[in-house]
């Protein structure tokens, strides 16, 4: 297996310092020119729930871990469910409303929750569309337009969010860590990171269709320093390595995109996958 | 195992065949809507008050990471009211109030609200207040504080039926005719409106279309060759504009913008080695009056058409380029043509130089146009 990280945060300085240098790359993003394609994520209301307590399953939409409320949306919603020790469940929530989804932290251990949506229909300009494959690192549909010679021309989409979020009630972690819930395309933490040290190295797997992904850009960000991301592209076990050096929420994110089926009435198919988390300072 | 590259055959075959069922599971919908809602009221008195309904705690870290401050952890109604309007000024920054191309300065009030359902997050009402400029035509909004969608009510004092538009944050409104609002102006109104549109878009604002005119002007002195190449231009500029505004093509202003430019040039280059009219030169102004219709289409999809008089709209604004180019005409034969069009200098001291300076420009516009 070869490690592909492309970009470390740095090992330098106090921790202080690179977060003002992370809030102003932040604060660039958001007054400079737009990102293209946004992120989605699981945003829960807490990720160390005391057993036998609600839990709000906040979705969020958005980029550098800024991000705006998704109310539950039942046209949206292909699946939105949670696993603990005691097997698979539905979220419940009330249609139209922020947080979009509730479960009880019932079981100690890791509970792994999973949103799936529906795909949605998005035209953009050639340009457009060029710049979103470039900062997703779709490297390879972007040298497929090239060679069919489609770089000038307006792209349609239809791009389904798979989102999924590791909560940890009670106060230490038991049991097994993440697990694959099947969504199309999948993050799986392949070490529990409730069990994982601040600087540890921590295993992602990036799953499509039940399978490794291999070659596929995945980038990793923290909410208080969300500019510094970190990059790898997964081997051909589909794995990418991170070594989270800060405490605090964390998303993984990674995006796939092939041409969409006949009769879609769009180019392009694409998935996003996100994983949060939070790591303490101890565990 | 699928590697994440698109370059084998089988591999996409087989990628499209499992995202067919992932894909094609539902029908695809528009977009991810977010809990954002924007309303416009526009008063009889010529006042109009925005009302921006939004998730307050999410606004505040979007306001304070704007700025490059770390987040402010403010989670009471009214401490989040304070924390909101203390940034009022960070939030002008990404907001836009437009009357006509011009900015307005509306006033704010901030106000937080816990909702009744302890469990949903506190909800901040930002109220725009102002007046509604005098003369002004057309409005359009622009909120950049969402990353989802969300909906633009537009109603008009008087009026039952609201205009409802869904926008993606940072995206341009539709620019909402003023004067849709119910008024004695009516049809004749838009018409007129759109006839000075359109004029106003040859004189002053086209400088590229006036160019474009000269060149057809300055071929020859005879009224015979600028009578047919006008008709060819109308005639073609008129179909472009009609299927475009309809729907019916779409290319892209990147490559019209320096393709007119580029037409401009070849007008001017061409009168300077030809001084008859000859049958390929109508030919190719009607192809030119298509690509020209294309950018007019473009302008006019940015004024935005009322719904309930597009045809009416789309036609006066014809029209009203078309009086615009006339007028340049006109103003040229009255200045030049009528004077000096018959003497035997005309065409080597008015005809070449003045052709090779539009060529010079058309060129110039045309290198800055491909490359931006």
């Amino acid at each position: 297996m070869t490690l592909m990280q492309s970009e470390r945060p740095s090992q330098r300085g106090p921790f202080l310092s690179r977060r003002l240098v992370g809030l102003t790359l932040a604060a660039i993003a958001l007054t400079g020119a737009p990102i293209v394609a946004h992120d989605m994520w699981i945003d829960p209301t807490t990720f160390f729930p005391e057993p036998g307590t609600i839990v709000g399953l906040r979705l969020r939409v958005g980029e550098n871990l800024l991000g705006d409320p998704l109310p539950r949306d039942p046209s949206l919603i292909n699946q939105f469910v949670f696993e603990d020790g005691t097997g698979r469940k539905p979220v419940v929530g009330r249609d139209g409303a922020d947080p979009a989804g509730f479960v009880r932290a019932a079981t100690p251990g890791v509970l792994v929750v999973g949103y799936r949506s529906n795909p949605s229909a998005i035209e953009q300009t050639p340009e457009k569309f060029n710049q979103y494959l470039k900062e997703e690192g779709l490297d390879a549909v972007a040298a497929l337009r090239a060679r069919r010679k489609e770089t000038g021309v307006k792209a349609r989409e239809l791009f389904s969010r798979c989102a999924k979020s590791l909560v940890l009630t009670g106060p230490a972690p038991t049991g097994p860590g993440d697990r694959l819930l099947g969504l199309p395309l999948e993050i799986v933490a392949e070490r529990n990171p409730y069990m994982t040290a601040i600087g540890q190295e921590l295993p992602f797997r990036l799953v499509y269709d039940g399978r490794p992904l291999a070659g596929a850009l995945v980038v990793a960000m923290n909410r208080l320093n969300p500019a510094e991301k970190l990059t790898a592209r997964t081997d051909n076990e589909g794995r990418v390595r991170f070594r989270l050096t800060h405490s605090g929420m964390w998303l993984v994110k990674a995006v796939h995109m092939i041409p969409a089926p006949a009769g879609a009435n769009a180019e392009w198919a694409s998935f996003w996958a996100s994983l949060t988390f939070e790591l303490k300072d101890r565990i | 195992m699928p590697r994440g590259s698109l370059s084998r055959p089988l591999t996409i075959a087989a990628a499209a065949a499992c995202a067919a069922v992932m894909v094609c599971a539902s029908v695809a919908r528009a977009h991810e809507i977010g809990t954002t809602r924007v309303s416009v009221m526009f008063r009889a008195d010529r006042t109009y008050q925005i009302d921006i309904a939004t998730d307050a705690a999410a606004l505040l870290e979007k306001l304070d990471a704007s700025a490059g401050r770390p987040p402010s952890p403010e989670t009471g109604a009214a401490r989040l009211q304070a924390a909101l309007a203390a940034r009022d000024e960070i939030f002008r920054r990404r907001i836009s109030v437009d009357f006509d191309g011009s900015e307005a300065t509306p006033a704010t009030e901030y106000s937080v609200s816990l909702q009744p359902d302890a469990t949903s997050p506190a909800l901040a009402t930002i109220h725009l207040t102002g007046d509604i400029p005098g003369g002004a035509r057309a409005f359009t909004w622009t909120y950049s504080w969402t990353f989802a969608s969300y909906a633009l009510t537009i109603r008009t004092d008087g009026s039952d039926t609201p205009i409802d538009e869904w926008l993606e944050g940072g995206q341009p409104s539709t620019p909402f005719v003023l004067s849709e609002a119910p008024g004695p102006t009516g049809r004749i109104g838009v018409a007129w409106r759109y006839f000075t549109l359109g004029f106003t878009h040859i004189v002053p604002h086209g400088l590229d279309h006036v160019l474009f005119v000269l060149g057809i002007f300055l071929l020859s002195g005879r009224a015979r060759s600028v009578l047919w190449q006008v008709t060819a231009f109308t005639i073609a500029h008129s179909i472009t504009l009609g299927l475009s505004m309809y729907g019916r093509i779409a290319v892209s202003p990147s490559l019209v913008e320096p393709l007119i430019a580029l037409s401009i040039a070849y007008v001017a280059i061409e009168n300077i080695f030809l001084a008859e009219l000859r049958s390929w030169r109508v030919a190719l102004v009607f192809a030119f009056g298509l690509l020209h219709g294309m950018g007019f289409a473009g302008v006019l999809k940015e004024l935005g058409l009322p719904r309930a008089d597009f045809l009416t709209a789309l036609m006066t604004f014809n029209a009203g380029v078309e009086a615009g180019q006339l007028a340049v005409i006109g103003a040229a034969f009255l200045l030049l043509g009528l004077q000096f069009g018959t003497c035997a200098w005309y065409r080597r001291r008015v005809v070449v130089p003045a052709s090779a300076v539009i060529a010079c420009t058309a060129l110039y516009w045309t290198v800055e146009r491909f490359s931006f």
